[in-house]
């Protein structure tokens, strides 16, 4: 819905189409007969948060319940933000256009430590208190999740309840929780006390925080009842978890412009630097008959004629030539074309490449992560260079001729040596496509080698790294540059400045939330843009606030360390971790959940991959 | 195989939408809707579909039009149902007929515009409005592919009314269109803010599309 007040600004913004709403399958309900209004926020661009599947899977279940509504509202981009705010428009959410004030709840999904300031400046848009406290009575309930509530800590002061892990119950029995509140005419303050006793619930404001004289915390202490530990929330039966069978269709294109079905989730791997891998244990599948049915009625459902299997690392899903023979059975009739994004190295095989470009054929992108085996070894990637360049050999022959490879650079341990081995290993790819026989005829090939800066995360058995000084990052960055010597490798870098931001915020405490606030009030947005970013202006507001980010990003922690989200309980255990950061010390990798069990902690929740057979068992 | 050309409108949120994301959106929706079209037999097949004539962002369209390719006989009525029940709301089919003219025939379209400016009233809009469109010359700059170019409109002006209410001022107007020559009511516009030196809001509604002897196009 467009009000009159928002169209005389449609026509005067690039890619208009963004802030209207009016796509097909989106959910339009009466106000009047909704009990719960839930104003789904996705700190980002309408392209970006559109293509992202919580997203969808959450609206589509909230909407599922008759007296609930949620909404979408998206970070508009800078030209529409001027003339909203010049033209004194608050922020609206896309299907009702009314402003995200009038809801009952504002929830976030935190996917990158970047968009913290897009949370701060969307509530201001909306004409909301960025601070919980200046919330006081039982609406306006600001909640967040995603993967950055793992450490929401550099924004504990504006966020009233974190989402700990999987939000598809918990979600749910906090927006009870709230309609029964609010029938008793309870207070914002006795709802958020009740909701902390929910599994999965983190009130930040019922934990106080003290400091040690070096800056260390001494102590997290709760009150007003809250555990001492909370616990996140998974689903362990991913057959019969909510999956939506349609999707909000955008009209203007967006970044992953296609239907998305989950296939599982976690990941067997246990990359150290990953905190995917660990925040999200054990591995839960869902069934080929499940995948097949909801794919296909997805694609019903949409029109979309591209359907991409989601996970991480897709290609350990235990069956996978059997689900794509199953999905190819049906897609090929109906023109329908099936992807895995996350391909391993060693996933890649004949048998699953002929059945993923039956319909169309896209580049290849592999992460060997590392260029050293040794490293790689560190980081318990488990991918060796012969296996790699028989996967490329096998790609090449099939007709492909553009792989992107990605590494990381300043990764615990790393040495020179470890970084001349990336374009190497860039070199041996090209030398691979030459030995092929039935490579692309006259085509030449195009090997693009990118790096991105390590940031060590929580939750990870490099929780305790410190992270590479910009120096070193760049002085990495020219020796790979100058030891590339062919025109067939392209080699892009990120940027080192966004990266160390980023390592600040993920394991940063809540004497940042100064610092955010003070960047809201100087208008902050879009930090993980680079049309906005900038390191200097962020550097003059940790100096105003007397806040050292060196001390975040750059310093070794000690295994006894408090850390700041020593309270938030992922399942993996702190001893777990530990052993593996020695382990990867000693450059000895962990066998992966199917090949044995290491007693991460996961098997708790007993289920998925921790009860499956393993093959050596059988 | 059989031609057959699909007639909609496009209004509300979908006016916001550029041509290729309406491209895109049909394609959906014809895919979405298993009428049997003809695909393309490149490397990825899609349906073969084309637009008799292109509706900039923005614009409201009263009868545009798509033409498509059926590999089997199909009912016209249960193509606009199946396809209305495929696409968005602020697109609607609401006919499929044998196409009589090639797209090649299109010369002029009919436009209707509703004009505001904060600044000033409908009624002196108007009037101002009448006095630049008498003069001999309206000089404004069109950017083209080759960089920008000072053309003059006054020749384009042939055809129109011009009408104040309450709310707005009331422009409608014929200006050539297709593939000879094609002018965008938007540089009428561009020349009244530039000459009138307003902030000018448009409502542009591209009613029709005509052949060279302004019968409808069909």
């Amino acid at each position: 819905m467009v009000t009159k007040e928002v169209e005389k600004l449609l026509l005067k913004v690039q890619k208009p189409g963004r802030y209207t709403g009016g796509e097909l399958n989106q959910v339009v309900k009466d106000k009047e007969k909704v009990d719960v209004r839930f104003a789904f926020c996705f700190p980002d661009t309408y392209e970006v948060g559109m293509s992202h599947l919580g997203m969808k899977i959450l609206y589509s279940q909230f909407n599922s319940v008759e007296h609930i509504w949620c909404e979408r509202v998206f970070a508009p981009w800078l030209d529409m933000e001027e003339l909203m705010i010049k033209n004194n428009i608050p922020l609206y959410a896309l299907e009702s256009g009314d402003p995200i004030s009038d809801f009952d709840f504002i929830g976030f999904t935190l996917q990158y430590e970047l968009s913290f300031t897009n949370v701060l400046n969307m509530l201001k848009l909306g004409n909301i208190p960025i601070y919980s406290k200046d919330r006081t009575e039982l609406k306006q309930i600001v909640v967040a999740g995603g993967p950055c509530a793992c450490n929401g800590e550099p924004i504990a002061d504006f966020i009233d309840l974190f989402f700990i892990g999987e939000g598809e119950e918990v979600d749910l029995e906090v927006i009870e929780l709230f309609r029964k509140c609010r029938s008793e005419n309870k207070s914002k303050q006795e709802f958020l006390q009740l909701a902390a006793q929910i599994k999965g619930v983190y009130v930040p404001s019922l934990y106080d925080v003290e400091y040690n004289e070096d800056g260390t915390i001494k102590a997290v202490t709760p009150k007003n009842g809250a555990p001492a530990k909370i616990e996140k929330r998974l689903i362990m039966d991913m057959d019969n978890v909510y999956y939506p069978d349609n999707f909000v269709v955008p009209m203007v294109e967006i970044v992953h412009d296609r239907a998305v079905q989950e296939i599982f989730r976690g990941c067997i791997r246990g990359c150290r630097f990953c905190q995917a891998g660990f925040i999200y244990r054990p591995v839960r599948e869902k069934s080929i008959d499940a995948i097949d049915r909801q794919c296909r009625a997805l694609c019903e459902n949409t029109g979309y004629d591209e359907v991409s299997l989601s996970s991480l690392s897709s290609s350990d899903y235990s069956k996978a030539v059997e689900l794509l023979s199953r999905l190819n059975e049906w897609s090929n009739d109906e023109k329908v074309s099936i992807s895995l994004p996350s391909l391993r190295v060693d996933g890649f095989t004949d048998d699953i490449m002929s059945k993923i470009k039956t319909v169309r054929k896209s580049g290849l992108t592999f992460a060997p992560e590392a260029g050293s085996q040794r490293l790689r070894d560190v980081i318990n990637k488990n991918v060796k260079e012969d296996e790699l360049l028989n996967t490329c050999h096998v790609a090449f022959n099939g007709g492909w001729n553009k792989v992107k490879l990605y590494f990381m650079i300043g990764l615990p341990t790393e040495t020179m040596d470890d970084v001349v081995a990336i374009p190497k290993l860039g070199m041996s790819v090209v030398g691979e496509y030459h030995k092929c026989e039935n490579r692309p005829k006259n085509k030449g090939v195009t090997v693009t080698v990118s790096t991105s800066s390590f940031v060590p995360k929580p939750f990870t058995p490099f929780q305790w790294e410190p992270q590479d000084t910009k120096a070193q990052l760049i002085e990495k960055q020219n020796k790979i540059k100058e030891t590339i010597n062919t025109r067939k490798i392209t080699y892009n870098y990120h940027d080192a400045d966004t990266s160390f931001l980023e390592a600040v915020f993920a394991r940063g405490d809540r004497r940042l939330c100064k610092a955010m606030a003070k960047a809201s009030e100087k208008g902050f947005h879009f930090d993980g843009w680079s049309d906005c970013f900038s390191l200097e202006k962020w550097m003059d507001i940790f100096k105003e606030c007397g806040i050292d980010p060196t001390f975040y990003a750059n310093r070794r922690r000690e295994f006894d360390e408090i850390l700041p989200w020593d309270h938030i309980d992922y399942g993996v255990s702190k001893e777990f971790l530990i052993k593996e950061c020695k382990k990867a010390y000693a450059n000895a990798t962990t066998e992966h959940c199917r090949q044995k069990c290491n007693n991460c902690g996961a098997a708790k929740y007993k289920g998925g991959v921790c009860f499956e057979k393993r093959q050596s068992m059988v | 195989m059989k031609n057959v050309r699909v007639w909609f409108k496009k209004d509300f949120e979908c006016r916001y939408i550029s041509h290729l994301d309406l491209n895109r959106c049909m394609l959906r929706a014809v895919h979405k809707s298993k009428i049997p079209v003809w695909h393309t037999e490149g490397f990825n097949p899609h349906p073969f579909i084309t637009f008799a004539l292109p509706l900039s962002l923005g614009f409201r369209g009263e009868r545009e039009t798509m033409d498509m390719r059926l590999t089997e006989d199909f009912d016209f009525e249960e193509i606009v149902k199946r396809l209305n029940t495929c696409l968005p709301n602020g697109i609607r089919v609401f006919d499929v007929t044998e196409p009589v003219l090639k797209p090649g025939k299109i010369a002029f379209a009919l436009f209707d515009i509703k004009l505001t400016s904060d600044s000033i009233s409908p009624a002196n809009l108007c009037s101002e409005l009448n006095v630049l469109f008498s003069k001999e010359e309206i000089l404004i700059d069109k950017k083209t592919k080759s960089g920008i170019k000072e053309i003059n409109i006054k020749p384009y002006l042939s055809d129109y009314s011009l009408s104040a209410n309450d709310e707005y001022v009331h422009l409608s107007i014929k200006l050539p269109a297709g593939s000879q020559e094609n002018v965008n009511p938007t540089l009428i516009i561009n020349a009244a803010e530039k000459y009138l030196d307003k902030e000018i809001y448009s409502d542009i509604t591209r009613l029709d599309i005509l052949t060279e002897e302004e019968t409808p196009f069909e």
